[in-house]
């Protein structure tokens, strides 16, 4: 994610916009730029080996290693005017682009009420549902004209969840309201988010990610310049070099499935 | 949408109302409307040194983080601490309880290089 604030930097100095997709190895939660540092259960996130990554974008806490990451920088779409909801509204319109080559149909979903501290236990912003259940939590940074949006697409679970990884006390605002076990509430939870893997959609990551380019191209009409690189770890910068040029870059990084 | 005509304005949204030497600053209607339900200010700190145009502090609403500008140069003498509980006020009372910080003047006619509330609504409409 710090790769993704250098393309941030690097297309408002002038550098032509870059699609980025990668996924996470050892797996990692990122923290919303804001988020307290007291929301995560440090103790249960090395028992688990997973990184704790502080995003440079707004949001809740994301697991990351079941996911596709994407990460897009370029300058704020022209007639969004620095409305947060418009812009989210362009960007959410390739990635429905792209999850349709799939076969999936999401669309822009919104919950009501407060986000608690789990990025996927509510819709807002950008997020994009199948029926009632999220498929894709993105988030954004904006700096003078320029935007950086990234997001998680779910491609299949893995063996533990933010509950595992979040202080008991902050694992959800309903939780002690409903008076229930633990269990219940990661059943609850999970029962707002779905996996690609659940939805019968291909989970390769070559092919999510091509879809997702191919989204992008066709709705936001640019034609990427495409490179591949190496995994991406929490925290690294590996892979974010990229020539200066003037057409738009894509970045694949997704090498394990 | 309300700008009122007593306040200068920024290009980018912020307003600024001059009391003595001092100059309260925070986000016009338009960049609150703009911006979405406000969840968290990361305030600057008192003391700070800034200079026009600069950034100076964040906002983020809905996912979403956005710099704030500081629309003149000078010193940060005060910062409204009652957002860290309730930073919603940005977005109910954006010219009254929604202020953001006050710096004190290094040039007072700076201010006069601003927009006023009607350059600012044309500005808008370009």
């Amino acid at each position: 994610m710090a790769a993704d604030l250098t393309c941030l930097d690097e297309v408002a100095g002038g550098a032509a916009p870059v699609l980025r997709l990668y996924r996470w190895s050892p797996p990692a939660l990122s923290l919303g730029r804001f988020q307290p540092e007291s929301d995560v259960d440090l103790t249960a996130c090395r028992g688990l080996g997973v990184e704790v990554v502080r995003r440079p974008t707004g949001g809740r806490a994301l697991l990351h290693g079941g996911d596709l990451t994407y990460a897009v920088a370029m300058p704020r779409p022209p007639g969004t005017a620095g409305s947060v909801d418009a812009l989210y509204r362009v960007l959410a319109a390739a990635l429905v682009a792209g999850l349709a080559e799939l076969g999936v149909t999401a669309a822009l979903g919104r919950d009501r009420g407060p986000a608690g501290p789990v990025c996927f236990a509510a819709a807002q912003g950008a997020d994009l549902r199948v029926g009632d259940r999220k498929l894709c939590g993105s988030a954004q940074v904006q700096r003078g004209g320029v935007v950086l949006q990234h997001g998680s697409v779910l491609l299949h679970r893995l063996p533990f969840d933010e509950l595992d990884l979040l202080a008991a006390a902050s694992g959800d605002p309903g939780h002690e309201a409903r008076a229930e076990t633990r269990e219940e509430t990661r059943a609850r939870l999970r029962a707002k988010s779905v996996t690609l893997a659940e939805l019968g959609a291909p989970t390769g990551p070559e092919a999510v990610a091509s879809a997702l380019v191919s989204g992008f191209a066709r709705t936001l009409d640019v034609e990427f310049d495409c490179t591949v690189g190496p995994a991406v770890g929490a925290g690294s910068t590996r892979g974010a070099r990229m020539d200066g040029g003037s057409r738009p870059r894509v970045q694949v990084v997704p090498l394990h499935p | 949408m309300m700008f009122p005509e007593e306040l200068r304005y920024s290009k980018e949204h912020e307003w600024v109302r001059v009391e003595g030497g001092r100059a309260i600053v925070g986000i016009t209607d338009y960049a609150q409307d703009a911006l979405g339900d406000v969840v968290y200010v990361q305030l600057p700190d008192v003391g700070l040194e800034v200079i026009a145009n600069a950034s100076i502090a964040e906002i983020e609403s809905t996912k979403s983080v956005s710099e704030v500008f500081a629309p003149v140069t000078g010193k940060v003498v005060e910062v409204n601490t009652t957002l860290e509980d309730a930073p919603e006020q940005l977005n109910t009372d954006p010219y009254g309880a929604g202020w953001i910080f006050v710096v004190e003047l290094a040039e007072r006619e700076q201010v006069d290089s601003l927009l006023d509330a009607a350059a600012y609504q044309a500005f808008l409409e370009e």
